[in-house]
């Protein structure tokens, strides 16, 4: 099997702006609408900050990719899928805009791009590409603080196995039950 | 292994045999058809121009996509979210499109021709009327390579940077210590540092970096950041300081005092390779050899013969003198022996007090930072309280304590790639890189009549435009710079622009100050211009090459600023144009490319002679990657083989370029150059900029989210005056009584006492900006409250400031 996955270090990221910028360049054609959803960029990728706890952090939230995704489930018509690389896709010839899979994602990590009338969600067509031709997603590549990660979890030899046999991680909301296949790195 | 040397060579970038992501780098510049690659792919390598670091990226085409990817292999790869959002910058509506021209208090449209040749008589009739030095130019990084040419060409010796609010007090602090220059002369090596102080550095850039850090952090290094907010990079695992703005020299005094106490600096190299051993007579100065009859201008006590010897010959130098050798040497002290009084001042209770960290945190700090041989960075965007050139000091005073100089992780000298300036003085003239002589200018910088350590303090000339003193300045030419934004003296600046008798503003977008230029001129933005220059932030000696990715967008008249410049000198001065190769065959823009193109190849020409290279070999490289590699960092060069560039040739604890300055030659705690905060409504307002800021960056609209123009506020200091998150209030300057509004921020990333606002962010003023992107007016601009003072002699002017807060 393959299943491949994304890994986000919180102990390392800089907070640049590289991966949700670049997002928006490759995937929306740097885009300056707003998307109005999230109040935030034209962007896969948001940042939610914890502004009142003992130390600032910070979460940067996209796609989890779950191994079991509430949008899947909930998409009426299976525009939403589970591709066989274990990335959650959106047929977008499929999708009749019903936005059931934006409120049943628990991470909020799908928006309404206005300009096709459709939810979207990471990974964008560009990154998608690019990972077909054996390329790192966009975030991955522009990241510079080596905060990120992407791979298949079933092959041990993997970067993302890699990194992850040798890190602390969670994984978000975990009592939802999706089984998220975006790893959040806490440390070594 | 393989893993891990895989993921060095993709974090670090290095010049060595890894291919690109995408196989070879297939160079197509705009100007060429558009070559693609078998798969369909335009890959350029340009050296980003979002902020002054200068990062390696590459252009990238590919599914009718247009985005930006750091150069991996470049030494110094990029990116951030400022690249990242290039493309905004390149189509941005609010682009400066056409030369425009004030008629009455209107900006209309005029031709190039038009603007170019009234810009030129005016110039003209301004140096005839009031002499050269009457022509002020100011810049940040954009162009600097070239503007000395023009400046020269004009025969004025004002080219006045951007560096009093940046690095001036630093760069007279690595001069007179290290006998090094501006950053990044010296700084740390960072994939190899054990320990790394950042004291209010955030490393926002350059981007490589961050990079080479993350290499550190793979081992576990730790961070600690010391700085009244949080910075971006204090989201990660690093250890966050709070300090009240303005006393970190009383933080650094501490950890001095308990390394030296402790006694965990490194003897040895304080002997050899520091000045501390030197004898200071009871009037302050060096005791010279004639004074006790041997060789040299300074003299140390020398163990080995119970007597004076040249400091550098002495075979067992002493810190610390018997009474009896005091005796012999007129009551003379060690520098030690001072700096070890001074230090005394500020035991860690004593610091705590000052800085409102406490003691015990001081003193974990000082023992991990001495006994893990850390490295303490070396200070860039610096000028914030108007006490810097003392904190830079001791900050370099420190790293040499630990002997950590020039050492693998310590703090470096970087390898020089040896590109020649435009031009340079040489004797009686100036002369340029392709060996033409031009008259020197007779008058003296105005600024440096001022603070004759500075690099530049533009601050200076808007006192000198309003009084006449020392000389009239007539003309100002603003080149890729947003002074309003930049400089602490924003409503003097208003006031002294309004002046003029001639203000050029060339540049993509409409910064405070267009709205005083007469004329205002398109410049090209960094995708659409070709630029060789050196790396800078490297340890390496490289040289880089920015290809021409892009034409501008349609409706952007825009053209090269070296074009603008040049074209005003023909216009004006054709005889002085002609010396230098110029005549109106390069008034076409695409015909100047190869009179740019003759500068260059005479730069790259004495750089191969430098390195024993082709110059061939070196533009073909330049064309395939983007980059040369020239010389790998050597360590251990500086002071160990080599002197240090200081008078006494060594690290300058007691530093006589200060003293010939008659500035205190030890480093103290002095108070910030503006009144503290008394009363419970008042606050510190410090600023600073993180990966999502930069003049340009903040106009794109990726900044509306990714930038931030409210004020921060720690949660108690909004619960004690009843203020919440989005709250708007008013600030008052407590120096100046400025006032202004804005959002409230309600969070933990500020220290309780203290306001954060990004600077060059909010509270922007332009007419030009369209309602479309009215979110620019939002916030404030720190410049507005900051007291405009200039730390003497090294002419830095604080960023900081303090307010008066009221609910609205």
């Amino acid at each position: 099997m393959t299943r491949l996955a994304h890994l986000w270090d919180q102990s390392r990221c800089v907070a640049c702006g590289a991966c949700i910028a670049a997002c928006n360049a490759a995937n929306f054609n740097s885009e300056g609408r707003e998307n109005k959803t999230w109040g935030w960029l034209a962007s896969n990728i948001k940042k939610v900050e914890i502004l009142k706890g003992p130390r600032p952090m910070l979460y940067l939230i996209q796609c989890q990719h779950c191994d079991n995704p509430p949008c899947v489930m909930a998409c009426p018509t299976g525009a939403s899928y589970k591709d066989v690389d274990g990335l959650v896709k959106i047929k977008a010839e499929l999708c009749i805009g019903c936005k059931y899979c934006m409120v049943a994602c628990p991470y909020e990590a799908r928006w309404l791009n206005e300009k096709t009338g459709l939810p979207t969600k990471c990974m964008g067509d560009e990154c998608l590409s690019r990972v077909k031709a054996g390329l790192d997603p966009i975030c991955v590549a522009v990241c510079p603080a080596g905060a990120r990660a992407f791979g298949d979890i079933d092959d041990p030899n993997s970067k993302i196995s890699r990194r992850l046999a040798r890190s602390r991680y969670v994984t978000l909301l975990v009592n939802k039950g999706t089984r998220p296949k975006f790893f959040v790195v806490v440390g070594p | 292994m393989e893993l891990q040397r895989r993921e060095f060579l993709k974090l670090v970038g290095t010049a060595a045999v890894v291919s690109s992501a995408f196989g070879v780098v297939h160079v197509a510049s705009a100007s060429q058809q558009a070559v693609a690659s078998p798969s369909g792919e335009r890959i350029v390598p340009v050296m980003c121009g979002a902020c002054g670091a200068g990062c390696g990226l590459l252009f990238v085409e590919r599914n009718g996509r247009r985005y930006l990817l750091p150069n991996l292999e470049h030494p110094q790869p990029g990116m951030c979210g400022r690249p990242a959002s290039a493309l905004q910058m390149w189509s941005h509506p609010l682009r400066l499109k056409k030369p425009l021209k004030k008629v009455g208090d209107k900006f209309v449209e005029v031709d190039w021709g038009t603007a170019l040749n009234e810009i030129a008589a005016k110039l003209k009739e301004v140096v005839e009327r009031y002499g050269p030095e009457s022509v002020v130019i100011t810049r940040h990084d954009i162009h600097s390579w070239f503007l000395p040419l023009f400046q020269y060409l004009v025969g004025t010796p004002n080219l006045i940077g951007h560096e009093g609010t940046c690095h001036s007090g630093s760069t007279a602090a690595r001069t007179t210590v290290l006998g090094a220059g501006a950053p990044p002369t010296v700084d740390p090596d960072y994939e190899n540092v054990s320990y790394l102080v950042l004291v209010g550095r955030n490393l926002d850039a350059a981007m490589g970096l961050v990079r080479r850090l993350a290499v550190a952090r793979e081992r576990g290094v730790k961070i600690v950041v010391v700085d009244p907010r949080a910075p971006n990079i204090a989201f990660g695992s690093v250890e966050w300081v709070p300090i009240i703005p303005g006393t970190d020299t009383a933080f650094l005094m501490a950890m001095a005092y308990v390394i030296i106490n402790e006694g965990l600096y490194d003897a040895d190299f304080v002997k050899k390779y520091t000045n501390a051993p030197m004898l200071i007579k009871p009037d302050g100065t060096p005791l010279s050899g004639k004074e006790v009859g041997v060789e040299g201008d300074y003299v140390a006590w020398d163990a080995a013969d119970k007597a004076p010897a040249p400091l550098d010959k002495a075979k067992d130098p002493v810190l610390v003198l018997s009474e009896e050798a005091r005796q012999r040497v007129g009551g003379a002290w060690t520098v030690w022996e001072l700096f070890v009084e001074r230090v005394s001042k500020y035991p860690p209770d004593v610091a705590a007090k000052i800085t409102g960290v406490p003691a015990d945190t001081i003193v974990r700090i000082a023992r991990e930072f001495a006994t893990a041989r850390g490295v303490i960075e070396d200070g860039w965007y610096a000028a914030k309280n108007g006490n810097d050139f003392d904190t830079y000091r001791l900050i370099l005073i420190l790293n040499a304590l630990v002997g950590n100089i020039d050492k693998r992780g310590g703090l470096c000298f970087q390898e020089s790639a040896g590109f020649p300036n435009v031009c340079d003085p040489a004797g009686p003239d100036v002369v340029t890189v392709t060996g033409v002589k031009l008259p020197a200018p007779k008058a003296k910088r105005l600024d440096k009549l001022l603070y004759p350590l500075n690099t530049s303090t533009f601050d200076a000339v808007y006192e000198a435009i309003l009084t006449g003193q020392p000389y009239p300045v007539k003309a100002l030419f603003m080149v890729g710079t947003s002074p309003l934004q930049r400089d602490a003296r924003y409503q003097m600046a208003v006031e002294a622009l309004k002046k003029l008798e001639l203000v050029v503003a060339i540049d993509i977008f409409p910064h405070d100050h267009i709205d005083y230029a007469h004329y205002v001129l398109p410049d090209l933005m960094f995708l659409e211009r070709e630029e060789v220059t050196t790396v800078r932030w490297t340890l390496h000696a490289a040289i880089q090459k920015s290809h021409k990715a892009l034409d501008p967008p349609p409706g952007v008249d825009a053209r090269h600023g070296p074009w603008i410049l040049m074209e005003i000198i023909r216009r004006a001065w054709p005889d002085r144009a002609k010396a230098v190769g110029y005549d109106e065959r390069y008034a076409d823009p695409h015909k100047f490319e190869e009179w740019e193109r003759q500068l260059v190849e005479a730069a790259l020409k004495k750089v191969a002679d430098r390195f024993k290279v082709s110059v061939d070999d070196l533009k073909k490289t330049l064309e395939e990657r983007g980059f040369v590699v020239l010389k790998k960092k050597s360590y251990g060069v500086r002071p160990y083989k080599a002197n240090l560039g200081t008078p006494t040739g060594r690290v300058e604890i007691y530093s006589i370029t200060a003293l010939r300055n008659k500035l205190d030659p030890l480093p103290d705690y002095r108070e910030p150059l503006y009144t503290r905060p008394k009363a419970p409504d008042e606050f510190y307002l410090v600023s600073g900029k993180d990966n999502v800021v930069s003049s340009h960056f903040a106009f794109t609209p990726n900044a509306k989210y990714l930038g931030d123009r409210t004020v921060w506020m720690n949660p108690k200091d909004a619960e004690r005056l009843g203020v919440k998150d989005g709250d708007e209030v008013e600030l008052e300057g407590i120096d100046k009584g400025f006032k202004a509004r804005a959002r409230v921020r309600v969070t933990n990333r500020v220290r309780e006492g203290v306001l954060f606002a990004y600077a060059f962010l909010g509270g922007r003023r332009s007419s030009l900006i369209t309602e479309r992107f009215a979110y620019l007016r939002e916030g404030v601009n720190p410049q507005w409250f900051t007291t405009g003072k200039i730390e003497p002699v090294v002419g830095s002017a604080p960023t900081n400031s303090t307010v008066r807060v009221r609910r609205l």
